[in-house]
């Protein structure tokens, strides 16, 4: 078995949202009992959080961003710039959180200590971009992620794969013109969901063309389609990039029971990519995986998707 | 929405006497494919198009002495001996709905815009139109397309808009097309938001129909009585 990482901390909940609002802290409280219920919490090494210095917060988004942010949530505004994106007075404390437990994790697994590991954080963050919240995210987790693993780790080579039912908009545009991070995302086609980027044709730019990769799948296509777009598209495009590690945005809303997405996954569906990417991560980056939680908004789904994917990790 | 918002302004144009070889490289240098051709004081004499300078050329099939002999004659080949002198033009108090049909009905790709002395003063092609009907579209901004399928009766889009206002999501643009089943309405609201699945329940609690995404069109005649639908 694997020696897999399980971030979690009980104050992710305190980033609250209104009842009705999909992403809400149900999600992660669901999840964690599911994974003591299935005994996994004792094979994982559970991490803690720690709040995120805000010198790597800058290196993704604007000071501008970060202040109006804290200043959003300090004057308990209840949303932040969309009536989607909703805050409490917590929020912006619970998103510092999030990013430095991510990165407390990257630190652990670049000592050794780790071989792969799960990040069951909220808010969410592939959405976000440099100067905007956008679909529940403030902070772009995974970009975040990126830049620390080059600056503080010396990693040349990072692979981010997103397979998140939506388009992870923010992360493409911080590393669009950047050769050294390759940002693969399979996600329902953008005429027909949220935000509506992510086209076959978004390549990159300038010395990051070709860096870019995005696979749209049309409505109620499902598990067919991503057997054969993962192979067709992303293989070939990593066994070219060679990533040194793979960060994940791991969302969970392409399930058939989410009604966030029509893309109609199956449980199987995501177990199979899942393995696919483990073996992807074992083949290009010494097994080295950190998956970072993105979507996934079906009480009744998510938590039984969030242990298989975690045993998956764990290599039973 | 008229012309004179939506078209390019700066215009590049070309002198008639000017070789058709200079012509073809300016047109190659910028990326486009129409040059209006003007004399003195921007009168407009005809237009030249990268489609009318390759038949000029000489075939690539072609060996090597017979290029050799064209190329000469092309050296003398001037914009005036080849350009549409019979130029469709459009004036900028014209509308890009003017622009759009005239398009369907002439096959032409770019309007020069004409003021009221004849002087050019823009030009307005298949490129403004689509950037115009981008934003008209909304699609360049964040948010989530839906398909309702609706009765083609008064009040319907009041009820539509209604229960999403009530939700609290900016729209970016709403459509309405034709559906090929008599007496509906497709309509297709783009709003500004990534959290719908509120609101395509309450839009169904109303009794509307949330049309399946792989049977959306936005080119639908509708089909006349008699004919079986579906």
């Amino acid at each position: 078995m694997r020696r897999t990482g399980f971030l979690y901390d009980e104050r992710f909940s305190n980033h609250c949202t209104s009842p009705g609002h999909p992403e809400h802290s149900d999600r992660l409280t669901f999840a964690y009992r599911a994974l003591e219920e299935a005994g996994l919490l004792a094979q994982l090494t559970l991490i803690q959080a720690t709040p995120a210095r805000l010198k790597w917060i800058e290196r993704v988004h604007s000071p501008r961003h970060i202040f109006r942010f804290e200043e959003a949530c300090m004057l308990e505004l209840g949303e932040f710039d969309h009536p989607d994106n909703q805050i409490c007075k917590d929020s912006y404390d619970i998103a510092l959180l999030a990013v430095g437990g991510i990165l407390k994790t990257i630190d652990l697994l670049m000592e050794g200590q780790l071989d792969n590991a799960f990040c069951a954080v909220r808010p969410p963050g592939h959405h976000a971009e440099a100067n905007r919240a956008l679909g529940f995210c403030y902070f772009n987790n995974v970009a975040i992620a990126a830049k620390y693993l080059q600056e503080q780790w010396g990693i040349q080579r990072v692979g981010i794969v997103d397979f998140d039912a939506h388009h992870g908009n923010g992360t493409q545009q911080v590393f669009i013109g950047d050769p050294t991070v390759f940002y693969y995302s399979i996600h329902e086609h953008p005429s027909f969901s949220f935000p509506g980027t992510g086209r076959e044709f978004e390549r990159g730019i300038d010395e990051g063309y070709g860096f870019t990769l995005n696979s749209p799948v049309l409505p109620g296509q499902g598990d067919e389609a991503y057997q054969e777009l993962l192979p067709r598209d992303l293989v070939p495009a990593f066994a070219s990039f060679k990533p040194e590690v793979i960060l994940l945005s791991a969302g969970f809303d392409a399930h058939a029971d989410d009604d966030m997405s029509s893309i109609n996954l199956s449980t199987e569906g995501y177990s199979w990519i899942m393995q696919s990417l483990v073996e992807l991560a074992d083949e290009h980056a010494n097994g080295r995986l950190i998956s970072i939680l993105e979507g996934g908004y079906s009480l009744k789904r998510l938590p039984e998707l969030i242990k298989n994917h975690v045993e998956i990790l764990l290599g039973k | 929405m008229f012309i004179d918002k939506s078209m390019t302004r700066d215009v590049l144009t070309i002198d008639p006497e000017t070789n058709i070889a200079e012509a073809s490289a300016l047109m190659r240098q910028h990326h486009i494919r129409h040059l209006p051709v003007t004399e003195q004081d921007r009168r407009l004499v005809g237009i030249v198009t990268d489609r009318d300078i390759r038949s000029a050329m000489p075939s690539v099939l072609s060996s090597e002495e017979a290029v050799a002999k064209e190329t000469e004659r092309i050296a003398q080949i001037k914009v005036k001996d080849i350009m549409t002198r019979n130029v469709v033009a459009i004036s900028p108090m014209n509308t890009l709905e003017d622009a759009l049909l005239l398009m369907q009905r002439t096959k032409v790709g770019a309007f020069p815009v004409l003021d009221q002395q004849h002087r050019l003063i823009g030009i307005i092609s298949v490129r403004d139109l689509m950037r115009a009907f981008i934003n008209v579209l909304g699609i360049e901004e964040p948010g989530t397309l839906l398909c309702i399928l609706a009765d083609d009766k008064v009040g319907q889009m009041k009820r539509i808009v209604d229960a999403i206002t009530e939700e609290r999501i900016p729209f970016g643009s709403i459509l309405v097309a034709r559906y090929w089943e008599e007496g509906k309405r497709a309509v297709f609201p783009y709003l500004l938001t990534g959290n719908v699945a509120r609101v395509k329940a309450k839009l169904e609690g109303l009794g509307f129909t949330l049309l399946n995404p792989m049977q959306w069109s936005l080119d639908q005649l509708p089909k006349k009585s008699g004919e079986s639908s579906g």
